[in-house]
């Protein structure tokens, strides 16, 4: 097999003799084909390394996924950050490893130094390497490997920041990106005629950063309000308040959510075209609108928090209202009241009372419990359905503490009968 | 609104205080003692409140007058005569709520008022009685261990009944 060294690369015997023992030692697609290979200088760091295809299979023996920065210490700790194997984004790369996905630039090291039966020590791309050792049985591919050569100790730290740097991509952009391949333009156009975005407006990249709508929550505003439709229908008014309603969050990330994929198949060309779930949402925008609006111009009574100007872009609450929009579609006195704004008073200066809610807490909450639409748990959830549904009991209901407390006692209530009952 | 942690913690600061002072712990064990009782007090309302807020036909009549704490009459006369409704206020005793609720949700199938936890309850509760009704011939015999068992007592009646009725432990 023909050894080359790219033309900026200064000739080093040693380092030919390392690589040549390498591509006699390591199965490669290179030396099946008995094409040359080039050996590469880093312009930064002077270190060598050379391109090659390795097959899953021979990969998953030799790779060390533990690899040490000092393997001259026995000390020295593996350097990698542990594996996170529940994260969306490793279980989709897996998925797709299963599937045959072809994988590139995995960054490992040739060395004999430690744990010689894996001398291909991984320093970027140890979730890639990992999916691919996984999927090695079932879909046996050729993988990219950018295998490093004779690194010292400052080059090993270097390779090992620079294969682990990258900008973050958010799920909010993973969602944006989905959405439009998906579905094209509908979720957009919708939001758009709603006026949660302006007519040229996209969502946005990072819905923490922002004070708009995300594709996650557009999202999930659509099959709440479909899921309550449903759930409505087969409920009779005077039995509305004897449930416990668990509204849905939808995936975020590297896949479609199922359920929201599900309505926009079913849907077809009629799209979030129908006159309730435009009216649901044109009705929650002005809730939102009056929600910012109250806070941003009562700093005397409320702390002009984001968290508080905001909140009913929250996900329990979002999930919540839409919700109960969706189940009241049927019984439409009580639409009529869900779609009130609440009243506020010289105390309560915002509808949603966003700090009364932050401070709640019930008794089986434990000490950490941050309040009622913090966060998106099935609890607040829960709750928080049940704060839109006996709100719409009446045309003139103010969330005050009160309010909020037998709501929840409510859905505690239920729960515990639905549990214990006897 | 303060709730059975905080009489808790504010039961165990006035434990703390009573172990510091040399010569009259009393006044701050008195205190401790009633605290630790309101905490159970506290905690076994609220979940009474729970379910009083529930629509009315999910409990029979007389289950409604224990949990909001009112009789249950029979009416005599007008409209609803023949009938039986919920009238005036008449408090009900704090055991009774707990063996209403541990009964009704909690599915115990063996005696409980023999052990030992029921026996520290009826404790606190007899001593809470003296300190509310003072005698003359009434001696108080407090100390901060006692103080602490109480403490203790109250701790254990409110995990108890929170995982006979909600089904899971809580955190102090």
């Amino acid at each position: 097999m023909k050894i080359l060294f790219e033309k900026s690369a200064k000739k080093s015997k040693g380092i030919e003799r390392l690589v040549s023992r390498f591509f006699k030692d390591v199965s490669t697609l290179e030396s099946e084909l008995d094409v040359p290979v080039v050996i590469f200088q880093d312009g930064v760091n002077n270190s060598y390394y050379v391109k090659c295809q390795i097959l899953a299979s021979v990969a998953s023996k030799i790779i060390d996924l533990n690899a040490k920065i000092n393997p001259e210490d026995a000390e020295s700790f593996r350097a990698n950050r542990e594996l996170m194997l529940e994260h969306t984004t490793y279980l989709k790369m897996e998925s797709d490893a299963l599937k045959g996905r072809e994988f590139n630039d995995i960054i490992v090291e040739y060395n004999l130094k430690y744990d010689k039966d894996k001398p291909l020590k991984v320093w970027g791309g140890q979730h890639r390497a990992y999916a691919i050792s996984k999927a090695a049985n079932s879909a046996n591919h050729y993988h990219g490997f950018k295998v490093y050569f004779n690194l010292n100790k400052n080059q090993r730290t270097e390779v090992a920041l620079i294969s682990n740097t990258n900008m973050a991509v958010s799920d909010d952009t993973f969602d944006r990106m989905l959405e439009e391949t998906t579905f094209g333009n509908t979720l957009k156009k919708w939001c758009q005629k709603i006026r949660f975005l302006s007519l040229k407006e996209d969502f946005p990249d990072v819905g923490s950063r922002s004070e708009k709508i995300t594709v996650k929550l557009a999202r999930s505003f659509i099959v709440n309000y479909y899921k309550g439709l449903d759930k409505g229908k087969t409920i009779k008014t005077d039995d509305l308040d004897k449930n416990i309603y668990e509204p849905y969050v939808t995936e975020t990330g590297v896949s479609i959510d199922p359920e929201y994929a599900k309505i926009m198949i079913k849907k077809g060309n009629k799209k979030l075209s129908d006159k309730g779930i435009i009216e649901a949402g044109e009705k929650f925008l002005d809730l939102h609108k009056t929600q910012y609006k109250k806070v941003k111009e009562s700093p005397k009574k409320i702390k002009n928090r984001k968290a508080y100007r905001n909140k009913a872009l929250v996900v329990s609450v979002l999930c919540s209202w839409s919700y109960v929009a969706g189940l009241l579609q049927n019984h439409k006195a009580r639409l009529l009241n869900h779609y009130k704004i609440p009243k506020t008073t010289s105390k309560i200066p915002d509808p949603l009372n966003a700090e009364e809610m932050s401070n709640f807490k019930h008794d089986s909450d434990p000490p950490t419990y941050r309040g009622l639409g913090t966060r998106q748990s099935t609890k607040d959830r829960q709750r928080l359905t049940q704060v839109f549904l006996a709100k719409s009991l009446t045309d003139t209901c103010i969330l005050d503490k009160r309010f909020l407390q037998k709501a929840v006692s409510t859905v505690v209530g239920l729960t515990t009968l639905k549990k214990g009952y006897v | 609104m303060l709730n059975y942690r905080n009489y808790l913690s504010y039961s165990e600061k006035y434990i703390q205080l009573a172990e510091e002072e040399p010569l009259d712990k009393l006044k701050f064990l008195i205190p401790s003692i009633l605290l630790s009782w309101i905490a159970i007090e506290s905690f076994i309302n609220n979940i009474m409140d729970d379910f009083s807020s529930l629509p009315e036909d999910l409990f029979e009549l007389h289950e409604r007058g224990l949990l909001l704490e009112k009789k249950v009459i029979f009416v005599d006369h007008g409209s609803d005569m023949g009938k039986f409704k919920i009238g005036q206020t008449e408090y009900k005793r704090l055991d009774e709520k707990i063996l209403f609720l541990i009964t009704k949700f909690g599915n115990l199938n063996k005696p409980y008022k023999g052990e030992a936890l029921w026996q520290n309850f009826e404790d606190l509760r007899d001593t809470r009685n003296k300190i509310l009704h003072p005698r003359r011939n009434i001696e108080l015999e407090l100390t901060v261990k006692k103080a602490y068992k109480y403490l203790e007592t109250s701790k254990n009646i409110i995990q108890f009944v929170s995982t006979n009725v909600w089904h899971k432990k809580i955190s102090f």
